[in-house]
């Protein structure tokens, strides 16, 4: 299926109307209509630069950053090699299916206190959170993407007398990759959602802990800004991993995006 | 010439679902005898279900049987090897490899240097048309196309057997054609052994030395008919002929159930069969 042709800057103006057209509101309304825990965006926006020019924004960028990037990546590096075993070797995964299923289901924030009790409020807890909240998930779409690849695909390579190990280089890799990618994926999101979460627990740098600090001092709109910032780093990430993806995965059909 | 593969009373049960707690058997293939000569072309007809498919992936290596002789060469199937080649009912092309690289795959199985190897899948795309087709992926080649890519990715790492199971079933009769004619161009140049599944009389009749027709419930071989039509055959003469119109014929009635018009002697009234085979006039 191939969607029909629209000229990129109209795509680009759908895309964009809706969330500018919320944002001109918030612009605008607030500024007739004052509401003290809702501040217009422009006075947002001058928190903002106003923290960017002191570089205090940069800082709380910069620790949550390198937080969810050092958990995401060492969950990953674990998730992925272990994920692609266990869906090979599917024995062991029958058995330990149910215990993922329920670490996966069981929400991070409610065992984040057990974290901070045996690890402290250091880096290494929040850091060792973000690897167990985003650990599960890509652990589980590895698996079902090795276990999942097309058998006349694996029977075809078979029938040209392929290794064990080629067979899984050449054809169970490739064939799982979207799957890997897609948990890859959901995860980065996870791990910044795990992150506010492991920052407002305790903290004295990164986002989540700014957050909660401006709420609590009544500076609004510093505290927005610190959201927004949230906002639009989730969405460049995923951007991002989408880019990859695509890139990674050229191969196949696109579906009308 | 010698006899390159022998099936005695080979039969194969399935693994099912249901049928008793501990899940039933489906008895797909039973008493399946058969001799395939050294550079034989046989085909291989039957309806729906009744166990071609399965046949072949024995042969192929790809299924155990569950009973029974299976001999190559002499040798018993122990799995797959690069002997045998099979172009499967789906294309089972890789997905994630262009179609010069799914060409090249059975090649890389067998360590053949890339360049040899990049030559000899752009030569086999060239002969069935599509070079220009050779750095697309799967998804943006037709269902033809795709099986014209499986033909090739088979043939390409020459495999002594062929095994191919309705490898024509998604083309247009021309294409179809010019396949028939191409595939016996291969066959001859290279005296390759093979097995041709199809669901075209007329396709088993122009293509084949022998075919055989199969019958249901369980898969068995119920009569495999002489094609005693001179070779080279050049389409549209052999299948003009009477010889042409009389196997296929034959073969239909057999797939009806009716009697075997040549044992039962309900040959057409003006000729004597066997002649009729034999001699392969063109008319
Ligand atoms: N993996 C399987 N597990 C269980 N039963 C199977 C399996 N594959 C095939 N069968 C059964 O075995 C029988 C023969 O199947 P097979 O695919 O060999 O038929 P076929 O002659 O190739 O049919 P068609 O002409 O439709 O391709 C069918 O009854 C089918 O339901
Ligand atoms: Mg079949």
């Amino acid at each position: 299926m191939k969607s029909r042709k629209t000229p990129p800057l109209a795509r680009a103006a759908q895309k964009s109307a809706v969330i500018a057209a919320i944002l001109a509101a918030w612009w605008f309304l607030p500024q007739h209509f004052r509401n003290m825990f809702l501040p217009p965006l422009n006075e947002i926006a001058f928190s903002f630069v106003e923290m960017a020019k002191t570089g205090e924004m940069w800082k709380h960028i910069g620790y949550s950053l390198s937080r969810a990037l050092a958990g995401f990546l060492i969950a990953e590096a674990l998730s992925i090699p272990l994920g692609i075993l266990l869906g090979w070797f599917d024995k062991a995964e029958r058995y330990l299916d149910p215990l993922f299923q329920v670490m996966r289901n069981t929400s991070v924030l409610a065992i984040m206190p057990l974290f901070v009790m045996f690890m402290g409020v250091g880096e290494t807890s929040k850091i060792a959170i973000i690897v167990w909240g985003t650990f599960f998930p890509t652990l589980i779409v590895t698996i079902q993407g090795v276990k999942n690849v097309d058998p006349l695909l694996i029977q075809s390579a078979q029938s040209m007398g392929i290794s064990r190990f080629g067979l899984f280089w050449k054809v169970v890799l490739p064939g799982a990759l979207p799957y890997i990618l897609a948990g890859f994926r959901q995860s980065a999101g996870v791990a910044l959602i795990i992150l506010v979460g492991a920052e407002m627990l305790g903290a004295n740098y990164g986002l989540g802990f700014m957050i909660l600090h401006y709420q609590q001092g009544f500076l609004v709109a510093k505290m927005f800004a610190g959201i927004l910032t949230l906002a639009v780093l989730g969405v460049l990430v995923n951007a991002l991993i989408v880019k990859l993806e695509a890139r990674l995965t050229r191969w196949q059909e696109k579906i009308a995006k | 010439m010698s006899v390159n593969i022998v099936v005695k009373d080979m039969g194969l049960d399935y693994a099912i679902r249901g049928g008793g707690r501990k899940g039933g058997k489906l008895t797909a293939l039973d008493g399946v005898s058969l001799e395939v000569k050294q550079g034989e072309f046989l085909s291989v007809v039957g309806p729906s279900g009744c166990g071609k498919s399965t046949l072949l992936y024995i042969l192929a290596g790809l299924i155990r049987k569950s009973r029974g002789t299976v001999l190559i060469n002499g040798r018993e199937i122990t799995g797959p090897a690069l002997d045998r080649g099979i172009v499967m009912q789906g294309y089972a092309l890789f997905p994630w490899r262009t179609v010069q690289r799914n060409v090249e795959f059975g090649l890389e199985v067998k360590g053949t240097p890339k360049a040899a190897r990049r030559r000899k899948a752009l030569e086999y795309l060239e002969s069935v048309g599509l070079s220009d087709f050779a750095q697309r992926y799967p998804y943006e080649l037709s269902g033809g196309m795709k099986q014209r890519v499986a033909i090739v990715r088979a043939l390409a790492y020459d495999p002594d057997i062929l095994l191919m199971d309705e490898p024509f079933a998604a083309v247009d009769e021309q294409t179809r054609e010019m396949l028939h004619e191409e595939l016996l161009r291969i066959w001859e140049a290279t005296h390759k052994t093979i097995i041709f599944v199809t669901h075209s009389i007329d396709e088993a009749v122009f293509l084949s030395d022998r075919v055989a027709v199969m019958s249901a419930g369980p898969g068995a071989i119920k009569r495999i008919i002489d094609v005693n039509l001179r070779r080279p055959r050049a389409g549209g003469a052999v299948k003009a002929s009477v010889d042409f119109s009389v196997l296929r014929n034959r073969v239909w009635r057999l797939l009806q159930n009716m009697p075997d018009s040549e044992r039962e002697g309900a040959a057409p009234a003006d000729s004597d069969i066997s002649d009729v085979i034999s001699d392969s006039a063109t008319l």
